[in-house]
Protein backbone atom coordinates (compact mmCIF):
# COMPACT_ATOMS: atom_id res chain seq x y z
CA UNK A 1 0.00 0.00 0.00
CA UNK A 2 0.59 3.63 -0.26
CA UNK A 3 2.92 4.88 2.53
CA UNK A 4 -0.21 6.93 3.39
CA UNK A 5 -3.72 7.01 3.31
CA UNK A 6 -6.07 9.88 4.21
CA UNK A 7 -9.67 9.68 5.07
CA UNK A 8 -11.67 13.05 5.24
CA UNK A 9 -14.11 13.33 8.35
CA UNK A 10 -16.65 15.83 7.57
CA UNK A 11 -19.59 13.58 8.46
CA UNK A 12 -20.76 10.30 10.31
CA UNK A 13 -21.02 8.41 7.17
CA UNK A 14 -17.18 8.84 6.97
CA UNK A 15 -16.90 7.34 10.47
CA UNK A 16 -17.73 3.61 8.64
CA UNK A 17 -15.67 4.63 5.34
CA UNK A 18 -12.70 5.35 7.95
CA UNK A 19 -12.93 1.80 9.91
CA UNK A 20 -13.33 -0.40 7.00
CA UNK A 21 -10.20 1.36 5.57
CA UNK A 22 -8.41 0.27 8.86
CA UNK A 23 -9.78 -3.03 8.40
CA UNK A 24 -8.78 -3.42 4.61
CA UNK A 25 -5.57 -2.12 5.19
CA UNK A 26 -5.11 -4.17 8.30
CA UNK A 27 -6.32 -7.65 6.83
CA UNK A 28 -3.56 -6.41 3.88
CA UNK A 29 -0.99 -6.85 6.46
CA UNK A 30 -1.73 -10.40 7.58
CA UNK A 31 -3.93 -9.12 10.97
CA UNK A 32 -6.03 -11.60 12.28
CA UNK A 33 -9.68 -11.35 11.94
CA UNK A 34 -9.97 -10.07 15.57
CA UNK A 35 -7.33 -7.57 15.22
CA UNK A 36 -8.62 -6.49 12.64
CA UNK A 37 -12.09 -5.65 14.53
CA UNK A 38 -10.02 -4.26 17.29
CA UNK A 39 -8.89 -1.63 15.15
CA UNK A 40 -11.89 -1.20 13.29
CA UNK A 41 -14.15 -0.33 16.45
CA UNK A 42 -10.85 2.01 17.95
CA UNK A 43 -11.28 4.03 14.23
CA UNK A 44 -14.73 3.80 14.94
CA UNK A 45 -14.58 5.24 18.06
CA UNK A 46 -12.31 8.41 17.23
CA UNK A 47 -13.53 8.87 14.00
CA UNK A 48 -16.88 9.86 16.25
CA UNK A 49 -15.36 11.26 19.00
CA UNK A 50 -14.49 13.86 15.72
CA UNK A 51 -17.76 14.24 14.50
CA UNK A 52 -19.12 14.52 18.36
CA UNK A 53 -16.15 17.10 19.66
CA UNK A 54 -15.05 18.98 16.46
CA UNK A 55 -17.27 18.34 14.06
CA UNK A 56 -14.55 17.60 10.80
CA UNK A 57 -11.24 16.46 10.67
CA UNK A 58 -9.28 13.69 9.32
CA UNK A 59 -7.66 10.32 10.00
CA UNK A 60 -4.23 9.71 8.15
CA UNK A 61 -3.09 5.71 7.96
CA UNK A 62 0.75 4.75 7.73
CA UNK A 63 1.80 1.53 7.34
CA UNK A 64 4.93 0.23 9.83
CA UNK A 65 7.54 -1.90 9.93
CA UNK A 66 9.76 -2.78 12.95
CA UNK A 67 12.54 -5.60 12.03
CA UNK A 68 9.94 -7.62 9.84
CA UNK A 69 6.98 -7.16 11.72
CA UNK A 70 4.14 -4.77 10.01
CA UNK A 71 1.98 -3.10 11.87
CA UNK A 72 -0.14 0.43 11.08
CA UNK A 73 -0.62 3.34 13.01
CA UNK A 74 -3.39 5.71 12.82
CA UNK A 75 -3.49 9.20 13.31
CA UNK A 76 -6.85 10.90 13.84
CA UNK A 77 -7.15 14.52 13.99
CA UNK A 78 -9.28 17.52 13.99
CA UNK A 79 -9.60 21.58 15.07
CA UNK A 80 -11.71 21.01 17.58
CA UNK A 81 -12.24 22.30 20.93
CA UNK A 82 -9.71 20.07 22.45
CA UNK A 83 -10.20 18.26 25.92
CA UNK A 84 -9.00 20.41 28.98
CA UNK A 85 -7.73 17.57 31.07
CA UNK A 86 -6.74 15.05 29.21
CA UNK A 87 -5.18 13.15 32.40
CA UNK A 88 -9.32 12.73 33.77
CA UNK A 89 -10.43 11.74 30.46
CA UNK A 90 -8.09 8.74 29.98
CA UNK A 91 -9.34 7.78 33.27
CA UNK A 92 -11.45 4.37 33.00
CA UNK A 93 -15.09 5.53 34.10
CA UNK A 94 -14.99 8.91 33.80
CA UNK A 95 -18.00 10.60 31.72
CA UNK A 96 -19.28 13.95 30.56
CA UNK A 97 -22.48 12.50 29.92
CA UNK A 98 -21.03 11.91 25.97
CA UNK A 99 -19.62 8.93 26.55
CA UNK A 100 -16.40 9.95 26.09
CA UNK A 101 -15.65 8.47 28.94
CA UNK A 102 -16.13 5.37 27.47
CA UNK A 103 -14.56 6.01 24.81
CA UNK A 104 -10.89 6.86 25.32
CA UNK A 105 -9.23 4.37 28.35
CA UNK A 106 -11.43 1.71 26.49
CA UNK A 107 -10.07 2.36 22.94
CA UNK A 108 -6.59 2.47 24.15
CA UNK A 109 -7.01 -0.95 25.17
CA UNK A 110 -7.91 -2.48 21.88
CA UNK A 111 -4.85 -1.02 20.43
CA UNK A 112 -1.23 -1.32 20.93
CA UNK A 113 0.40 1.88 21.44
CA UNK A 114 -1.53 5.40 22.26
CA UNK A 115 -1.17 8.56 22.64
CA UNK A 116 -3.33 11.96 22.81
CA UNK A 117 -2.46 15.28 22.74
CA UNK A 118 -4.56 18.03 22.98
CA UNK A 119 -4.84 22.01 23.46
CA UNK A 120 -8.42 23.58 24.27
CA UNK A 121 -9.38 25.77 21.65
CA UNK A 122 -6.98 24.46 19.08
CA UNK A 123 -7.63 20.65 18.53
CA UNK A 124 -6.77 16.95 18.97
CA UNK A 125 -4.46 14.50 18.30
CA UNK A 126 -4.72 11.09 18.69
CA UNK A 127 -2.35 8.65 17.74
CA UNK A 128 -2.95 4.75 17.80
CA UNK A 129 -0.57 2.06 16.38
CA UNK A 130 -1.20 -1.72 15.99
CA UNK A 131 0.91 -4.37 15.34
CA UNK A 132 0.45 -7.81 13.95
CA UNK A 133 0.86 -10.75 16.39
CA UNK B 1 -32.17 2.59 3.62
CA UNK B 2 -34.66 1.42 5.91
CA UNK B 3 -34.00 -1.72 8.29
CA UNK B 4 -36.40 -4.39 7.16
CA UNK B 5 -39.32 -5.59 10.03
CA UNK B 6 -40.65 -9.18 9.82
CA UNK B 7 -43.47 -10.12 11.66
CA UNK B 8 -43.66 -13.85 13.01
CA UNK B 9 -46.52 -14.36 15.58
CA UNK B 10 -45.96 -11.96 18.34
CA UNK B 11 -42.13 -10.98 17.98
CA UNK B 12 -40.74 -8.51 15.47
CA UNK B 13 -37.48 -9.62 14.20
CA UNK B 14 -35.38 -6.75 12.46
CA UNK B 15 -32.14 -7.67 10.52
CA UNK B 16 -29.51 -4.90 10.42
CA UNK B 17 -27.86 -5.75 7.18
CA UNK B 18 -24.70 -3.10 7.31
CA UNK B 19 -23.89 -0.22 9.24
CA UNK B 20 -26.39 2.20 9.40
CA UNK B 21 -25.95 6.10 9.27
CA UNK B 22 -27.07 8.27 12.10
CA UNK B 23 -30.43 8.70 10.23
CA UNK B 24 -31.11 5.29 9.63
CA UNK B 25 -30.58 4.45 13.07
CA UNK B 26 -33.36 6.96 14.18
CA UNK B 27 -35.74 6.23 11.44
CA UNK B 28 -34.82 2.18 13.31
CA UNK B 29 -36.22 3.49 16.40
CA UNK B 30 -38.81 4.84 15.74
CA UNK B 31 -40.23 1.94 13.51
CA UNK B 32 -39.84 0.14 16.01
CA UNK B 33 -41.70 2.40 18.51
CA UNK B 34 -44.56 2.40 15.95
CA UNK B 35 -44.85 -1.11 15.14
CA UNK B 36 -44.76 -2.68 18.67
CA UNK B 37 -47.82 -0.69 19.72
CA UNK B 38 -49.90 -1.00 16.07
CA UNK B 39 -48.88 -4.80 16.33
CA UNK B 40 -48.91 -5.27 19.69
CA UNK B 41 -45.84 -6.97 19.72
CA UNK B 42 -44.22 -8.61 22.54
CA UNK B 43 -41.12 -8.98 21.61
CA UNK B 44 -38.26 -7.74 19.34
CA UNK B 45 -35.39 -9.29 18.04
CA UNK B 46 -32.42 -7.15 16.47
CA UNK B 47 -29.92 -9.15 14.70
CA UNK B 48 -26.67 -7.83 14.08
CA UNK B 49 -24.87 -10.95 12.27
CA UNK B 50 -24.12 -9.21 9.46
CA UNK B 51 -22.38 -5.97 11.52
CA UNK B 52 -18.49 -6.07 12.05
CA UNK B 53 -18.32 -3.53 14.48
CA UNK B 54 -20.61 -2.97 17.32
CA UNK B 55 -18.85 0.78 18.77
CA UNK B 56 -19.55 2.84 21.87
CA UNK B 57 -22.53 4.09 19.81
CA UNK B 58 -23.96 1.22 18.37
CA UNK B 59 -24.27 -0.46 21.53
CA UNK B 60 -26.01 2.95 23.49
CA UNK B 61 -28.34 3.15 20.43
CA UNK B 62 -29.40 -0.67 20.69
CA UNK B 63 -30.11 0.08 23.98
CA UNK B 64 -32.39 3.05 23.32
CA UNK B 65 -34.36 0.81 21.37
CA UNK B 66 -35.12 -2.10 23.32
CA UNK B 67 -35.87 0.62 25.81
CA UNK B 68 -38.39 2.52 23.71
CA UNK B 69 -39.31 -1.39 22.62
CA UNK B 70 -40.14 -1.99 26.29
CA UNK B 71 -42.10 1.37 27.03
CA UNK B 72 -44.47 -0.65 24.54
CA UNK B 73 -44.15 -3.46 26.11
CA UNK B 74 -42.03 -5.83 23.99
CA UNK B 75 -38.80 -7.75 25.56
CA UNK B 76 -35.77 -6.96 22.61
CA UNK B 77 -33.74 -9.73 21.87
CA UNK B 78 -29.99 -8.99 20.41
CA UNK B 79 -28.68 -12.10 18.42
CA UNK B 80 -26.01 -13.02 16.10
CA UNK B 81 -22.96 -10.81 17.61
CA UNK B 82 -19.82 -12.44 16.43
CA UNK B 83 -17.13 -13.64 18.29
CA UNK B 84 -14.40 -11.34 17.52
CA UNK B 85 -17.04 -8.24 17.85
CA UNK B 86 -17.88 -9.47 21.26
CA UNK B 87 -14.37 -9.15 21.78
CA UNK B 88 -13.71 -6.05 21.09
CA UNK B 89 -16.93 -4.75 22.96
CA UNK B 90 -15.44 -6.03 26.36
CA UNK B 91 -12.07 -4.82 25.63
CA UNK B 92 -13.78 -1.43 25.20
CA UNK B 93 -15.56 -1.67 28.19
CA UNK B 94 -19.21 -2.15 26.75
CA UNK B 95 -22.38 -3.10 28.08
CA UNK B 96 -25.50 -4.35 26.85
CA UNK B 97 -26.43 -5.09 30.06
CA UNK B 98 -30.02 -5.27 30.54
CA UNK B 99 -30.51 -6.49 26.99
CA UNK B 100 -30.82 -10.24 26.55
CA UNK B 101 -28.77 -11.49 24.44
CA UNK B 102 -28.78 -15.25 22.15
CA UNK B 103 -26.68 -16.75 20.00
CA UNK B 104 -28.87 -16.75 16.92
CA UNK B 105 -32.33 -15.70 15.90
CA UNK B 106 -33.14 -19.22 16.57
CA UNK B 107 -32.18 -18.72 19.98
CA UNK B 108 -33.55 -15.41 20.30
CA UNK B 109 -36.56 -16.90 19.42
CA UNK B 110 -36.64 -19.73 21.90
CA UNK B 111 -35.66 -17.39 24.45
CA UNK B 112 -38.42 -14.79 23.54
CA UNK B 113 -40.90 -17.74 24.33
CA UNK B 114 -39.95 -19.03 27.28
CA UNK B 115 -39.75 -15.61 28.79
CA UNK B 116 -43.24 -15.11 27.57
CA UNK B 117 -44.59 -18.83 28.56
CA UNK B 118 -43.25 -18.15 31.90
CA UNK B 119 -45.23 -15.02 32.15
CA UNK B 120 -47.93 -16.58 31.28
CA UNK B 121 -47.71 -19.61 33.66
CA UNK B 122 -47.42 -16.99 36.35
CA UNK B 123 -51.24 -15.83 35.42
CA UNK C 1 -3.93 -23.39 1.86
CA UNK C 2 -4.23 -22.65 -1.50
CA UNK C 3 -0.97 -22.44 -3.78
CA UNK C 4 -0.10 -19.09 -5.27
CA UNK C 5 1.42 -18.01 -8.46
CA UNK C 6 5.03 -16.99 -8.26
CA UNK C 7 3.95 -13.02 -8.77
CA UNK C 8 1.40 -13.11 -6.34
CA UNK C 9 3.74 -14.70 -3.47
CA UNK C 10 6.72 -12.63 -3.42
CA UNK C 11 3.77 -9.15 -3.47
CA UNK C 12 2.88 -11.49 -0.42
CA UNK C 13 5.94 -11.98 1.17
CA UNK C 14 7.04 -8.76 0.16
CA UNK C 15 4.37 -7.00 2.19
CA UNK C 16 4.76 -9.13 4.83
CA UNK C 17 8.69 -8.94 5.22
CA UNK C 18 8.02 -4.82 5.04
CA UNK C 19 9.89 -5.04 1.47
CA UNK C 20 8.69 -1.29 0.43
CA UNK C 21 10.23 1.28 -0.85
CA UNK C 22 11.26 2.66 2.70
CA UNK C 23 13.05 -0.52 2.95
CA UNK C 24 14.96 -0.92 -0.28
CA UNK C 25 15.92 2.85 0.30
CA UNK C 26 17.78 2.01 3.30
CA UNK C 27 19.18 -1.27 2.31
CA UNK C 28 20.80 0.67 -0.18
CA UNK C 29 21.80 3.25 1.95
CA UNK C 30 23.23 0.50 4.73
CA UNK C 31 25.30 -1.05 1.60
CA UNK C 32 26.41 2.61 0.74
CA UNK C 33 25.24 2.48 -2.92
CA UNK C 34 25.66 5.56 -4.71
CA UNK C 35 25.23 7.33 -8.09
CA UNK C 36 28.61 6.60 -9.04
CA UNK C 37 28.80 3.34 -8.19
CA UNK C 38 25.70 2.69 -10.38
CA UNK C 39 27.53 4.53 -13.69
CA UNK C 40 30.27 2.51 -12.84
CA UNK C 41 28.29 -0.75 -12.52
CA UNK C 42 26.82 0.23 -16.17
CA UNK C 43 30.17 -0.16 -17.94
CA UNK C 44 29.86 -3.62 -16.71
CA UNK C 45 26.93 -4.12 -18.77
CA UNK C 46 28.75 -5.74 -21.69
CA UNK C 47 30.89 -8.29 -20.07
CA UNK C 48 28.08 -9.92 -17.92
CA UNK C 49 25.46 -9.75 -21.30
CA UNK C 50 28.45 -11.67 -22.77
CA UNK C 51 29.39 -14.36 -20.48
CA UNK C 52 26.29 -14.51 -18.56
CA UNK C 53 25.68 -18.30 -18.75
CA UNK C 54 29.00 -18.91 -18.09
CA UNK C 55 28.34 -17.57 -14.59
CA UNK C 56 25.05 -18.58 -13.79
CA UNK C 57 26.79 -22.58 -14.83
CA UNK C 58 29.47 -21.74 -12.55
CA UNK C 59 26.81 -20.04 -9.54
CA UNK C 60 24.59 -24.30 -10.20
CA UNK C 61 28.03 -26.31 -10.68
CA UNK C 62 29.27 -24.94 -7.20
CA UNK C 63 26.21 -25.78 -5.30
CA UNK C 64 25.53 -29.08 -6.90
CA UNK C 65 29.40 -30.49 -6.38
CA UNK C 66 28.21 -30.03 -2.27
CA UNK C 67 25.86 -32.71 -0.77
CA UNK C 68 24.44 -29.42 1.37
CA UNK C 69 23.98 -27.88 -2.25
CA UNK C 70 21.87 -30.70 -4.26
CA UNK C 71 18.44 -29.87 -2.86
CA UNK C 72 17.72 -27.96 -5.99
CA UNK C 73 18.42 -30.50 -8.12
CA UNK C 74 15.57 -32.74 -7.40
CA UNK C 75 13.97 -32.09 -10.16
CA UNK C 76 13.80 -30.95 -13.42
CA UNK C 77 11.30 -28.39 -13.58
CA UNK C 78 12.51 -26.76 -10.58
CA UNK C 79 16.53 -26.73 -11.48
CA UNK C 80 15.40 -25.01 -15.01
CA UNK C 81 13.23 -22.19 -13.00
CA UNK C 82 15.99 -21.91 -10.70
CA UNK C 83 18.79 -21.34 -13.43
CA UNK C 84 16.28 -18.94 -15.36
CA UNK C 85 15.94 -16.90 -12.70
CA UNK C 86 19.66 -16.88 -11.44
CA UNK C 87 20.37 -15.93 -15.24
CA UNK C 88 18.21 -13.04 -15.01
CA UNK C 89 19.24 -11.67 -11.44
CA UNK C 90 22.85 -11.98 -13.17
CA UNK C 91 21.25 -9.44 -16.18
CA UNK C 92 19.15 -7.25 -13.88
CA UNK C 93 22.28 -6.64 -11.67
CA UNK C 94 23.81 -5.12 -14.03
CA UNK C 95 21.08 -2.94 -14.97
CA UNK C 96 21.16 0.20 -13.19
CA UNK C 97 17.48 0.17 -11.64
CA UNK C 98 17.57 -1.00 -7.71
CA UNK C 99 13.90 -0.07 -6.94
CA UNK C 100 10.97 -1.95 -5.34
CA UNK C 101 10.51 -4.01 -7.90
CA UNK C 102 13.87 -5.00 -8.16
CA UNK C 103 14.10 -6.30 -4.84
CA UNK C 104 10.66 -8.05 -4.91
CA UNK C 105 12.27 -9.89 -8.07
CA UNK C 106 14.55 -11.28 -6.12
CA UNK C 107 12.35 -12.78 -3.55
CA UNK C 108 11.50 -15.50 -5.98
CA UNK C 109 14.81 -17.43 -6.07
CA UNK C 110 14.24 -16.80 -2.07
CA UNK C 111 11.25 -18.31 -1.64
CA UNK C 112 12.70 -21.40 -4.19
CA UNK C 113 15.72 -21.75 -1.89
CA UNK C 114 13.17 -21.79 1.24
CA UNK C 115 11.00 -24.12 -0.14
CA UNK C 116 13.71 -26.69 -1.01
CA UNK C 117 15.33 -25.97 2.51
CA UNK C 118 18.56 -24.61 0.16
CA UNK C 119 21.89 -24.49 3.16
CA UNK C 120 22.52 -20.80 3.44
CA UNK C 121 25.86 -21.48 4.02
CA UNK C 122 25.83 -23.31 0.43
CA UNK C 123 24.21 -20.27 -1.00
CA UNK C 124 26.81 -17.86 0.34
CA UNK C 125 29.53 -19.93 -0.63
CA UNK C 126 28.12 -20.20 -4.39
CA UNK C 127 27.37 -16.98 -4.25
CA UNK C 128 31.20 -15.91 -3.56
CA UNK C 129 32.49 -18.13 -6.54
CA UNK C 130 30.13 -16.50 -8.79
CA UNK C 131 31.24 -13.37 -7.97
CA UNK C 132 34.66 -14.15 -8.25
CA UNK C 133 34.46 -16.10 -11.79
CA UNK C 134 32.44 -12.39 -12.06
CA UNK C 135 35.82 -10.18 -11.38
CA UNK C 136 38.28 -12.47 -13.23
CA UNK C 137 35.72 -11.67 -16.23
CA UNK C 138 35.70 -7.87 -15.20
CA UNK C 139 39.73 -8.11 -15.13
CA UNK C 140 40.31 -9.18 -17.72
CA UNK C 141 38.01 -6.88 -20.10
CA UNK C 142 38.96 -4.29 -18.39
CA UNK C 143 42.92 -5.21 -18.55
CA UNK C 144 43.74 -1.85 -20.15
CA UNK C 145 42.52 -0.21 -17.32
CA UNK C 146 42.48 -2.05 -13.83
CA UNK C 147 41.87 0.67 -11.44
CA UNK C 148 38.53 1.36 -12.95
CA UNK C 149 37.73 -2.49 -13.59
CA UNK C 150 38.58 -2.68 -9.76
CA UNK C 151 36.52 -0.13 -8.88
CA UNK C 152 33.48 -0.98 -11.43
CA UNK C 153 33.90 -4.87 -9.97
CA UNK C 154 33.52 -3.44 -6.02
CA UNK C 155 31.00 -1.29 -6.83
CA UNK C 156 28.89 -4.37 -8.11
CA UNK C 157 29.49 -6.18 -5.06
CA UNK C 158 28.22 -3.59 -3.49
CA UNK C 159 24.66 -4.75 -5.11
CA UNK C 160 25.52 -8.19 -4.83
CA UNK C 161 25.67 -7.50 -0.98
CA UNK C 162 22.02 -5.87 -1.17
CA UNK C 163 20.93 -9.02 -2.88
CA UNK C 164 22.48 -11.39 -0.58
CA UNK C 165 20.95 -9.25 2.46
CA UNK C 166 17.18 -9.71 0.65
CA UNK C 167 17.51 -13.33 -0.05
CA UNK C 168 18.86 -14.26 3.81
CA UNK C 169 16.40 -12.36 5.44
CA UNK C 170 13.40 -13.76 3.34
CA UNK C 171 14.64 -17.06 3.96
CA UNK C 172 14.67 -16.45 7.75
CA UNK C 173 11.43 -14.76 8.04
CA UNK C 174 10.12 -17.97 6.17
CA UNK C 175 11.59 -19.92 8.74
CA UNK C 176 10.17 -18.14 11.54
CA UNK C 177 6.86 -18.20 9.87
CA UNK C 178 7.38 -22.10 10.17
CA UNK C 179 8.26 -21.39 13.88
CA UNK C 180 4.96 -19.09 14.39
CA UNK C 181 2.85 -21.73 13.02
CA UNK C 182 4.15 -24.16 15.52
CA UNK C 183 4.04 -21.42 18.14
CA UNK C 184 0.35 -20.90 17.42
CA UNK C 185 -0.54 -24.65 17.55
CA UNK C 186 0.94 -24.71 21.03
CA UNK C 187 -1.22 -22.20 22.01
CA UNK C 188 -4.20 -24.18 20.44
CA UNK C 189 -2.92 -26.70 22.57
CA UNK C 190 -2.49 -25.22 26.09
CA UNK C 191 -6.33 -23.18 25.60
CA UNK C 192 -8.69 -25.84 24.69
CA UNK C 193 -12.47 -26.13 24.71
CA UNK C 194 -14.08 -29.18 25.07
CA UNK C 195 -17.18 -30.01 23.95
CA UNK C 196 -18.78 -31.71 26.64
CA UNK C 197 -22.30 -32.43 25.76
CA UNK C 198 -24.59 -30.66 23.05
CA UNK C 199 -24.51 -27.02 24.07
CA UNK C 200 -22.31 -27.26 26.54
CA UNK C 201 -18.15 -26.62 26.80
CA UNK C 202 -16.04 -27.14 29.52
CA UNK C 203 -13.19 -24.66 29.65
CA UNK C 204 -10.47 -25.47 31.94
CA UNK C 205 -7.73 -23.09 32.41
CA UNK C 206 -4.55 -24.05 33.88
CA UNK C 207 -1.23 -22.03 34.68
CA UNK C 208 -0.81 -18.58 34.97
CA UNK C 209 -2.96 -16.10 33.17
CA UNK C 210 -1.61 -13.30 31.83
CA UNK C 211 -3.31 -10.30 29.74
CA UNK C 212 -2.22 -11.84 26.45
CA UNK C 213 -3.04 -15.57 27.50
CA UNK C 214 -6.86 -14.51 29.06
CA UNK C 215 -7.29 -13.05 25.44
CA UNK C 216 -6.17 -16.02 24.39
CA UNK C 217 -8.56 -17.81 26.03
CA UNK C 218 -11.54 -15.93 25.63
CA UNK C 219 -10.91 -15.60 21.70
CA UNK C 220 -10.96 -19.32 21.60
CA UNK C 221 -13.79 -19.56 23.57
CA UNK C 222 -16.06 -17.35 21.90
CA UNK C 223 -15.54 -19.34 18.59
CA UNK C 224 -16.15 -22.54 20.10
CA UNK C 225 -19.32 -20.43 21.72
CA UNK C 226 -20.39 -20.21 17.72
CA UNK C 227 -19.09 -23.41 16.63
CA UNK C 228 -20.69 -25.65 18.91
CA UNK C 229 -23.95 -22.93 19.22
CA UNK C 230 -23.37 -23.47 23.16
CA UNK C 231 -25.26 -22.58 25.67
CA UNK C 232 -23.60 -23.10 28.59
CA UNK C 233 -19.71 -23.12 29.54
CA UNK C 234 -18.52 -24.50 32.30
CA UNK C 235 -14.88 -22.63 33.19
CA UNK C 236 -12.77 -24.33 35.24
CA UNK C 237 -10.54 -22.23 37.13
CA UNK C 238 -9.07 -25.22 39.86
CA UNK C 239 -5.53 -25.08 37.99
CA UNK C 240 -4.97 -21.19 37.74
CA UNK C 241 -1.60 -20.27 39.63
CA UNK C 242 -2.72 -17.15 40.86
CA UNK C 243 -6.17 -15.47 40.91
CA UNK C 244 -5.48 -11.28 41.80
CA UNK C 245 -7.59 -8.78 40.70
CA UNK C 246 -6.25 -8.74 37.26
CA UNK C 247 -6.93 -12.45 36.62
CA UNK C 248 -10.39 -11.78 38.05
CA UNK C 249 -10.93 -8.65 35.79
CA UNK C 250 -9.87 -11.27 33.39
CA UNK C 251 -12.42 -13.76 33.75
CA UNK C 252 -15.26 -11.41 34.12
CA UNK C 253 -14.73 -10.14 31.09
CA UNK C 254 -14.37 -13.63 29.62
CA UNK C 255 -17.56 -14.00 30.93
CA UNK C 256 -19.62 -10.80 29.89
CA UNK C 257 -17.80 -11.70 26.31
CA UNK C 258 -19.76 -15.04 26.38
CA UNK C 259 -22.75 -13.76 27.95
CA UNK C 260 -23.05 -11.53 24.57
CA UNK C 261 -23.15 -14.42 22.41
CA UNK C 262 -26.25 -15.65 24.33
CA UNK C 263 -23.86 -18.46 26.74
CA UNK C 264 -23.99 -18.11 29.95
CA UNK C 265 -20.46 -19.63 32.16
CA UNK C 266 -20.88 -21.75 35.29
CA UNK C 267 -17.51 -20.54 37.17
CA UNK C 268 -16.06 -23.75 38.67
CA UNK C 269 -13.12 -24.01 40.86
CA UNK C 270 -12.81 -20.80 42.69
CA UNK C 271 -12.08 -21.29 46.67
CA UNK C 272 -14.07 -19.23 49.75
CA UNK C 273 -10.56 -18.00 50.45
CA UNK C 274 -9.61 -16.71 47.00
CA UNK C 275 -13.61 -15.14 46.80
CA UNK C 276 -12.97 -13.40 49.80
CA UNK C 277 -9.84 -11.64 49.29
CA UNK C 278 -11.42 -10.93 45.67
CA UNK C 279 -14.50 -8.90 46.66
CA UNK C 280 -12.13 -7.40 49.70
CA UNK C 281 -10.32 -5.98 46.89
CA UNK C 282 -13.50 -4.90 45.64
CA UNK C 283 -14.19 -7.06 42.61
CA UNK C 284 -17.78 -7.52 41.78
CA UNK C 285 -18.34 -11.12 42.02
CA UNK C 286 -21.63 -10.83 41.70
CA UNK C 287 -21.61 -10.99 37.92
CA UNK C 288 -20.13 -14.75 38.20
CA UNK C 289 -22.34 -17.55 38.36
CA UNK C 290 -19.71 -19.89 40.78
CA UNK C 291 -20.04 -23.56 42.16
CA UNK C 292 -18.13 -24.97 44.48
CA UNK C 293 -16.03 -27.86 42.51
CA UNK C 294 -16.47 -28.94 38.84
CA UNK C 295 -19.12 -31.70 39.92
CA UNK C 296 -21.18 -29.17 40.80
CA UNK C 297 -21.08 -27.24 38.05
CA UNK C 298 -21.57 -29.53 35.58
CA UNK C 299 -24.50 -30.77 37.35
CA UNK C 300 -25.85 -27.11 37.27
CA UNK C 301 -25.32 -26.98 32.89
CA UNK C 302 -27.01 -30.24 32.67
CA UNK C 303 -29.75 -28.55 34.71
CA UNK C 304 -29.69 -25.52 32.99
CA UNK C 305 -29.90 -27.22 29.81
CA UNK C 306 -32.92 -28.92 30.72
CA UNK C 307 -31.09 -32.50 31.47
CA UNK C 308 -32.55 -34.93 33.92
CA UNK C 309 -30.41 -37.63 36.00
CA UNK C 310 -32.67 -40.55 36.07
CA UNK C 311 -32.89 -43.26 38.36
CA UNK C 312 -30.47 -45.48 36.27
CA UNK C 313 -27.74 -42.48 36.66
CA UNK C 314 -28.70 -42.31 32.81
CA UNK C 315 -28.73 -37.94 31.61
CA UNK C 316 -31.69 -37.47 29.51
CA UNK C 317 -32.86 -34.39 28.15
CA UNK C 318 -36.04 -33.32 29.39
CA UNK C 319 -38.46 -31.05 28.57
CA UNK C 320 -37.71 -28.47 31.21
CA UNK C 321 -36.97 -25.29 29.85
CA UNK C 322 -33.94 -23.15 30.35
CA UNK C 323 -34.11 -21.28 33.49
CA UNK C 324 -33.24 -17.60 33.00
Amino acid sequence: MAAEVKISIESELDIVTARQKGRELAAGLGFSGTDQTLLATAISEVARNIVSYAGRGEIVFTSLNEDGRPGIMVVAQDQGPGISNVEQAMRDGYSTGNSLGVGLPGTRRLVDDFALASTPGVGTTVTLKKWRR
Amino acid sequence: MPVPILKQGDVLIASIQAALSDRDLVEFRDDVATRVGSLRARGLIIDVTALDVLDSFATRTLRGIAYTAKLRGANTVVVGIQPDVAFAMVELGLSLEGIATALDLEEGLALLSQRSGQRGGRS
Amino acid sequence: MTELGPQASTQVLAREMGLDQQNVERRKRIVDLTSEDIARIATLRDVVADHVDEFTGVFFDYLVSLDEGRALFANRTVTERARALKRDHLLAMVEGRYDTEYAIKRLELALLYSKYELDLRVFLAAFHHLLKRIGQSVMRRGESAPLEAFEAFMSLKKVAFLDIGIVVDAIVFERERVIRTQQDAIRELSTPVLQIRERLLLLPIIGVIDTHRARLITESLLKAIRANRAKVVVMDITGVATIDSKVANHLIQTVTAAKLMGASVIVTGLSADVAQSLVALGIDLAKLNTVGDLQGGMEEAEALLGYRVTLTGERVAGASPLVG
